[in-house]
């Protein structure tokens, strides 16, 4: 599940990640992405979320999730524009697996590090 | 009649008289001693006023001989500005007795202020006169003292009354003992309300967080205990109205013969400093946001498209490589100029933890291998192995090696050599990044710290280059309590060396820490 709100990198997200085997759910807001979670039927292996989203952030998104049990175990890697080392140290304290910065990384490189946290990614041939 | 002052007349009036000798006798001792020996001042004139008699004391206090005085009128000795009040006793003296202020001049031309008692005795003048010129004195010190203490305070009041700042003195009970309109004005207590209160109870203080500060953080009580001045400005204090107020304070004990005596709280409304202060964090956040979210589409996307390389002519692989790299360089770019602001703004983090600097130099190194692979460059590590750890910022000093590493490789001709070397030189740890690359030309070095400054030699031969990472590594060095220096020659190579105390930086805190 990727929650991005610019349509163009969700896009190019959405993309690469096809391209390399994922399922994928994009969303442009976290409120979507809440509602995909008790609608799908089997939940997302990992959690691609931009920290800045229209309708809540990082911070409260985590929080949505950690108040289901299922929901909290999906493993979170935080992509953002910005890093603040209290960003950073919140949203890690709040469960997420890793905190990136988007500019710093070959899209290839990030799609390397969401393959780490998908069991075995390469069975999720779409 | 006053038995002093009758000497003269006894002796005149006891030929007439027929009283017994011994008696007369006895008593012209008496007088006569009193007379010689009395601290005050005695002298008969005649009835034209003219010295008849005068005692030791008088000759002593005036430093007269006693011929320069007898015969003589006694206005001669009278102080010009005295006159008249010489002349209405003179009047005076046939019906009252009466004491007069009428000053005297001395030999030496000095005056003494005498206190007249006279008494007229048929024709005989007494005079009893005390000289209170020592008393003069200190009256007229103490009056011109005063005086000078009035126009003192005057224009303390007035400073203090048109200060743009609050300013609250307090007593060495604490207790709030003056406070100038403009601190009434901010916290919109009257001075009434304020006055005799214990200034660290009554006003109360609020830290960022919105909670109150603990007695022995109020500026004024550490100043008062540590008999230092005390700064702060990160706290608000509660107006009368309940509202909020930021305020920057400098607390100033006042300290007499190494004694607290009181203290002086003085403080200013910073709401529009903070407001201004969060304002900038917000556009830095906010820009760093925006600028990344497109860079990152275009570095993104043309990424896509190389991975469908099979598809691309070779010249437009080209084509889509340098796009790539151009957007590499913005993106280098506005990370460069983040980090400025952020170091401008004095908000960055430092996180001093304890760093072997030569296990940091490494890790650069290897993370610059496949570059000096590239260029095929001789890199070399010479440290003194028993170099002590030091506290510094690892993320901030990793940045500073990284730089001139990076300045090096790009600056140096293929097959060139590059040196590093840590050493310790008294209280500091000495870096030394040498090459034999292209060189400063000598013209360009006083600029070579500045922003955006790229030295015209490499400019020819090395376009990539924002002219912004010796600026900033500078401004890390300086924050690190170190110094950064360099020496070179054009065609020759560069040196650069920077120190750090290996007593270490200190931690600072902020909101920001560089590469974020």
């Amino acid at each position: 599940m990727v929650i991005e709100d610019e349509e163009l990198l969700l896009e190019a997200i959405t993309k690469k990640l096809k391209l390399e085997g994922f399922e994928v759910v994009s969303c442009t807001q976290a409120t979507q992405a809440l509602e995909y979670l008790k609608t799908l039927q089997e939940l997302p292996d990992v959690i691609w979320l931009d920290y800045y989203l229209p309708d809540m952030n990082g911070l409260e998104f985590m929080d949505k999730l950690r108040q289901v049990s299922d929901w909290s175990k999906i493993p979170v890697v935080v992509i953002s524009n910005s890093a603040s080392p209290q960003k950073v140290e919140a949203m890690l304290k709040w469960g997420a697996s890793k905190y990136l910065l988007k500019a710093e990384h070959r899209l290839g490189d990030l799609v390397n590090i969401i393959k780490e946290f998908t069991k075995g990614g390469d069975n999720h041939d779409g | 009649m006053n038995q002093r002052n009758v000497r003269v007349i006894i002796r005149f009036t006891s030929m007439n008289q027929n009283n017994g000798n011994k008696e007369l006798f006895l008593l012209d001792y008496i007088t006569n001693f009193f007379f010689d020996f009395s601290s005050e001042l005695y002298f008969i004139l005649d009835e034209n006023f003219r010295f008849k008699e005068v005692n030791k004391t008088f000759k002593t206090t005036l430093g007269y001989e006693e011929q320069e005085l007898i015969g003589r009128d006694a206005l001669n000795f009278i102080y010009p500005e005295d006159t008249l009040s010489f002349e209405s006793l003179k009047k005076e003296v046939n019906t009252e007795d009466k004491n007069y202020k009428i000053r005297l001049l001395k030999k030496d031309g000095k005056v003494t202020w005498l206190e007249w008692k006279v008494k007229k005795e048929k024709e005989l003048v007494l005079v009893s006169a005390k000289d209170f010129s020592s008393q003069k004195e200190t009256e007229d010190e103490l009056l011109l003292r005063n005086k000078e203490l009035e126009q003192e305070k005057a224009k303390v009041d007035a400073m203090l009354i048109n200060i743009g700042d609050g300013v609250i003195g307090i007593n060495e009970g604490g207790e709030i003992a003056y406070v100038n309109p403009q601190a009434q004005m901010i916290l919109g207590f009257t001075d009434q309300e304020l006055l005799g209160k214990t200034l660290i109870h009554y006003l109360k203080l609020e830290n960022e967080k919105g909670e109150e500060v603990p007695i022995g953080s109020i500026p004024i009580h550490a100043a008062l205990l540590s008999k230092r001045k005390v700064i702060e400005s990160r706290y608000s204090y509660i107006k009368k109205d309940g509202t909020k107020l930021p305020v920057a304070i400098t607390a100033t004990p006042v300290v007499l013969h190494d004694l607290v005596i009181g203290g002086v709280n003085v403080f200013r409304d910073i709401t529009k400093e903070r407001e201004v202060d969060r304002m900038k964090t917000e556009f830095i956040s906010l820009a760093s946001h925006q600028l990344r979210t497109p860079l990152s589409a275009m570095k993104w996307f043309s990424e896509l498209l190389m991975d469908s390389k099979s598809n691309l002519t070779i010249e437009q692989i080209q084509l889509l490589e340098n796009i790539y790299q151009s957007n590499e360089r913005m993106i280098e770019l506005v990370n460069a100029l983040l980090n400025i602001s952020r170091i401008e703004s004095g908000r960055i983090i430092i996180e001093p933890v304890p760093t072997d600097l030569i296990e940091l130099i490494n890790q650069v190194i290897l993370e610059l291998q496949l570059k000096v692979k590239e260029k095929d460059i001789k890199l070399a590590v010479s440290a003194h192995e028993l170099l002590p750890k030091i506290n510094i910022d690892p993320k901030l000093i990793r940045h500073v090696y990284m730089n001139l590493l990076t300045n090096s490789i790009k600056y140096t001709q293929h097959g060139g050599e590059i040196i590093v070397i840590i050493s310790r030189s008294g209280g500091e740890i000495i870096s030394q990044v040498s090459d034999n690359g292209y060189g400063i030309p000598k013209s360009q070095q006083g600029q070579v710290f500045q922003k955006f400054f790229r030295a015209d030699n490499i400019l020819k031969v090395e376009t990539d280059g924002t002219g912004l990472g010796l600026y900033l590594i500078k401004a890390i060095v300086d924050s690190s309590g170190g110094k950064i220096w360099f020496k070179s020659e054009e065609g020759q190579g560069s040196t650069f060396w920077f120190s750090l105390p290996i007593a270490g930086t200190p931690p600072k805190k902020g909101e920001v820490s560089i590469d974020t």
